[in-house]
């Protein structure tokens, strides 16, 4: 039954998830990549070692994004985006040790919670996931996208931000891959041959976290960085245990946020996070401090992004249908090896799927061990100096921005632009935490709303599809009441201060 | 009541549906915040004038003008040796240099000897990694 | 056929030594070579051929081939930007697929560049119906229409996916004109969106592959997700070549039943309409002939060896080699027997 587990694979899956990790650790480099570089070594390795290789670059990947998002502010991979929101203040104030530790306990407790939904319920899951129709899934998109009101600081400011974000994803062609009509819009006579495709989604991330924040350190004149000392001071806030009391909670709801959101095809992987954050702060007793260093915030981004990985392999595995953008190459390991993927795979194939659930396993635990034990010396990353640092960063974003789409040039364009736009944006009070959740749902918000209408014709769909529909229409509006609600009482506050 | 809700989608026009919705309500914020912002907008030439004035311009304007040739450089340099990936390597040395130089505080030949060290096996190192292990396209 | 391709071949590879006698060493192809091929993902058919041919030819030829998922339209810039040779395309039909349905963007490739040998086909292209669906023919489909009764059928607008769908509607209008307007298309995206499309009971028939909808067809009738194929577009020839055993539980004996001449939906000229996805390189305009050939002559040794004919064929792939001319050729035929069916729908 488990004579697949050999040392070899062991070791395949202890690689991958190291190597994954570095993927997802550099700016602008995604687990996707990594997948992507290592897929032809599958072949030769046959289809266990294989896929033991490959999802410990999976898991890897998601978990590694993290690092440089709670260290210095820039998202490894887009669905660590709201790892930053609460991280990057924890390691400003010379706790970046406390908040990769929680960081890393959260993903495990997301990549496990997610494994035993895939392992018990995948072919029942599979089933709910196919009562998503076109428009549950913009509610859905919609939900997520309330976490923009959420996040702003001034909330008109944010939500123009937001839409802002959303207006700038639809530059370029309506993409036929999605359902679109592939006709081109939005884009300035002229600049066709540059625009056709759009911005790409990962140079925007890390010309406006990246490179925007570079600029800002420069304008400053390269304010000297912590010492090694302030790490050390960081101390006196050691993570202990007690972090996660009155956590679990938030770690079930984000991890099965993220799982669920992985089984949605087509919406996309840095969703999960970014819904499980809104969550987390609209059931939270005190949404004000998230954003400043809440370790709740960490907890519930980085457990919903790897609630993923279980949750985008049910789809795979029950329908052959990839949950996320990195399964979809899994589909191509398995053709390489002659296997089809689709709704008998886990009966036709049972020792293949005990493989698969049992790698994942080992890469969880592998990705807890590496990371946790890489920590101390993952944290001096900040003390660094940052006229050595910096041009690093730079270079390692060029890289991620041209070899994203297999090597286009103009990404490398994108990355500047958003980079010197990011800068400008802190200046004119667009806020860019808004601006990046709407450009990366802006797509599929469209796709899902227009072809909602196309194919039902009334607005009054969006009410009546089925009660899931009622559900998410009273989770929109919780989202909603408790962002004004937040803004009344902040409000009210500089009021009474001033 | 249906009638109202009622929508008909002619495909070969729903790509501009979705930007003029969005449009619109972009313009309506946009609207608003021209009205409860209105100080803070006619403040804005007084805002960017100090900024240039506090800003480091050296340090900004050296960053923004090193990227953009690095950028323009790389391209036409790694098009002598194609598919190699020497174009990036090439300019990233020269590169991470001189940012590095640009942001130093206190430029004596003791701090810069780890600098150029970055300079030269950074870049390598990716070079060689990605061109070589990972079998990605550098320009 | 296989005489005339080895006369073709070596009439063209002596043309070749003969105009150019002392430039002998402009034949070689770069040391490093770019395969940038027409999808953008690296998990699909496409990358999947490319990186086969590309392994195979790269060491026939000891060079570097790296193969780059940068998508259609960037693809044919990149191609289009470098003619010596260092950049190289692979793609399918969808590339003048698209620019027949007008789709914004897409250049002529037979206009500006070099349409090159074929590599292989993916005869996987078919429509499926739901389990319960009340037709079992395509001949029941094109008689539902007459009868007045809408078809949906899910499709990926612009291309491969379409195809079908427009000699499905082609069909429909010489059995009897004016029903064809009862086959709609319900425009959707990926095979995930198509499949969906068919559960939400907004299509009728929807376009999918062998490869990704025959475990769907093996489910039990009682299964909200169970379909049915009814049409496979590829050629019987094709289909022949494929393995014995088929995919999944649908063997080759299986397949053919569901492709013409067996399943039959006409083409304007009475013949069965048929769709081979086939792989192919694109050159750059002025890219050395010579070079050409020297990848042809490659291609023609690779072929002829069981490696790569056995790693295609069980990816489900079947084997296609056609030298430049002859390819060429071939795909112009191919290109204008579309152009009329999509032609036909479109002028009236």
């Amino acid at each position: 039954m488990f004579e697949f587990i050999t040392p070899m694979y062991v070791f395949l899956i202890f690689s991958g998830t190291l190597v994954g990790i570095i993927f997802g650790a550099i700016p602008g480099m995604t687990a996707t990549m990594a997948v992507a570089v290592c897929l032809p070594l599958t072949y030769s390795l046959g289809l266990d070692n294989g896929l033991a290789l490959l999802l410990g670059l999976y898991v890897g990947g998601i978990s590694g994004g993290l690092v440089p998002a709670i260290l210095l502010g820039i998202p490894g991979t887009p669905s660590s985006i709201t790892t930053t929101f609460d991280g990057y203040p924890m390691a400003q104030r010379g706790e970046g040790e406390k908040a990769l530790r929680i960081g890393i306990v959260a993903s495990l407790v997301g990549g496990l919670i997610s494994l035993a939904a895939l392992f018990f319920f995948a072919p029942a899951l599979a089933e709910f996931a196919i009562k998503f129709s076109y428009v549950e899934k913009f509610l859905i998109i919609l939900f997520a996208l309330t976490v923009m009101a959420a996040l702003s600081e001034d909330m008109l400011m944010g939500i123009f931000s937001g839409f802002l974000g959303i207006f700038i994803s639809l530059i370029g062609v309506y993409d036929v891959t999605n359902g679109g009509n592939g006709e081109f819009r939005l884009i300035p006579p002229g600049t066709e041959y540059w625009l056709e495709g759009g911005f790409s989604l990962l140079p925007v991330l890390i010309g406006l976290f990246g490179l925007a924040t570079i600029l800002e350190a420069a304008e400053a004149g390269m304010p000297k960085g912590q010492s090694l000392k302030d790490i050390e001071v960081g101390a006196h806030s050691r993570f202990s245990r007690s972090v996660f009391k009155g956590q679990i909670g938030n770690l079930v709801r984000s991890s099965g946020i993220g799982t669920f959101v992985g089984i949605l095809p087509g919406v996309g992987g840095s969703a999960a996070s970014i819904l499980s954050y809104t969550a987390t702060k609209t059931a939270s007793k005190n949404p004000e401090s998230f954003g400043k260093g809440n370790p709740a915030g960490i907890m519930a981004s980085e457990s919903g992004n790897n609630g993923l990985t279980g949750g985008a392999m049910v789809p795979l595995l029950s329908l052959g249908i990839p949950g996320d953008a990195t399964t979809a190459l899994l589909i191509g390991a398995f053709t390489l090896q002659g296997i089809q993927v689709g709704p008998l795979f886990i009966g036709n194939n049972p020792g293949t799927w005990s493989s698969i659930v049992i790698a994942m396993l080992i890469a969880n635990i592998a990705m807890f061990a590496i990371m946790y034990f890489a920590i101390r010396w993952l944290a001096m990353v900040v003390a660094i100096p940052k006229h050595i640092l910096f041009p690093v960063i730079l270079m390692m974003c060029v890289i991620g921005a041209y070899t994203i789409n297999y090597g286009i040039m103009f990404d490398v364009w994108t990355l500047l632009i958003f980079g010197v736009a990011g800068w400008l944006f802190t200046k004119i009070g667009i806020e860019v935490a808004p601006f990046i959740i709407g450009f990366i749902l802006g797509p599929a918000a469209e796709i899902y709303f227009v072809k909602s209408l196309e194919s039902f014709g009334t607005l009054s769909i969006f009410f009546t599809k089925s009660w899931i529909a009622v559900l998410l229409w009273v989770l929109i509006a919780g989202s909603v009441a408790g962002s004004v609600m937040l803004a009344r009482r902040k409000a009210a506050m500089k009021e009474a201060e001033g | 009541m249906a009638d109202l809700l009622a929508v008909s989608i002619d495909f070969e026009t729903s790509h501009l549906l979705f930007p003029k919705l969005i449009g619109s309500i972009l313009a309506l914020l946009g609207l608003a915040i021209l009205i409860t912002h209105r100080r803070a907008i006619a403040h804005s030439g007084a805002m960017w004038a100090q900024t240039f004035a506090g800003m480091d311009k050296l340090r900004f304007f050296g960053t923004l003008i090193l990227t953009v040739i690095y950028f323009l450089l790389m391209v036409p340099v790694g098009d002598r040796w194609p598919n190699t990936g020497l174009g990036f390597l090439i300019c990233s040395i020269p590169f991470v240099a001189a940012i590095s130089i640009l942001y130093m505080h206190e430029r004596d030949a003791r701090s810069l000897v780890p600098v150029l060290i970055v300079a030269v096996a950074a870049p390598t190192l990716v070079w060689w990694l990605f061109t070589y292990v990972f079998a990605l396209t550098l320009p | 056929m296989k005489l005339t391709r080895r006369v073709i071949l070596s009439a063209a590879v002596a043309a070749a030594m003969l105009a150019q006698p002392l430039v002998a060493a402009a034949q070689d192809l770069p040391r490093n070579v770019r395969l940038v091929i027409g999808s953008g993902s690296t998990g699909g058919d496409t990358y999947q051929a490319a990186s086969l041919v590309a392994d195979a030819l790269a060491k026939q030829l000891g060079v570097n081939i790296k193969v780059d998922a940068v998508g259609a339209s960037e693809a044919f810039k990149a191609v289009g930007r470098d003619k010596r040779g260092t950049t190289i395309m692979l793609h399918h039909d969808q590339s003048y697929l698209a620019s027949l349905y007008g789709v914004a963007g897409s250049p002529d490739p037979f206009e500006g560049f070099v349409v090159g040998p074929t590599l292989a086909i993916n005869p996987g292209n078919a429509y499926l119906v739901a389990k319960n669906s009340p037709y079992q023919t395509m001949a029941d489909v094109l008689k539902a229409a007459e009868d007045g009764q809408k078809v949906r059928v899910a499709i990926q607008p612009g291309g491969v996916s379409e195809i079908g769908f427009s000699a499905l509607k082609s069909a429909a209008r010489a059995t009897a004109p004016g029903s064809e307007e009862n086959i709609v298309a319900v425009n959707t995206g990926d095979q995930a969106d198509k499949n969906q499309a068919m559960f939400d009971g907004l299509a009728d028939m929807i376009n999918g592959s062998i490869q990704a909808n025959e475990q769907f067809a093996e489910l039990p009738d009682d299964d909200q997700k169970a379909m049915r194929f009814i049409w496979i577009t590829a050629t019987p020839e094709a289909l022949e070549q494929g393995p014995e055993a088929g995919v999944g539980n649908m063997t080759r004996a299986d397949m053919l039943k569901y492709a013409s001449p067996e399943t039959r939906v006409p083409r304007p000229n009475g013949e069965d309409f048929t769709f081979d996805k086939e792989f192919f390189l694109i050159y750059n305009k002025d890219m050395d002939p010579a070079q050409m050939e020297t990848v042809d002559a490659a291609l023609a040794q690779v072929f002829q060896q069981d490696e790569l004919k056995n790693r295609l064929l069980e990816a489900f792939f079947i084997p296609d080699y056609r030298p430049l001319a002859e390819a060429s050729a071939h795909l112009k035929e191919k290109r204008d027997a579309y152009a009329e069916i999509i032609g036909n729908l479109t002028a009236q």
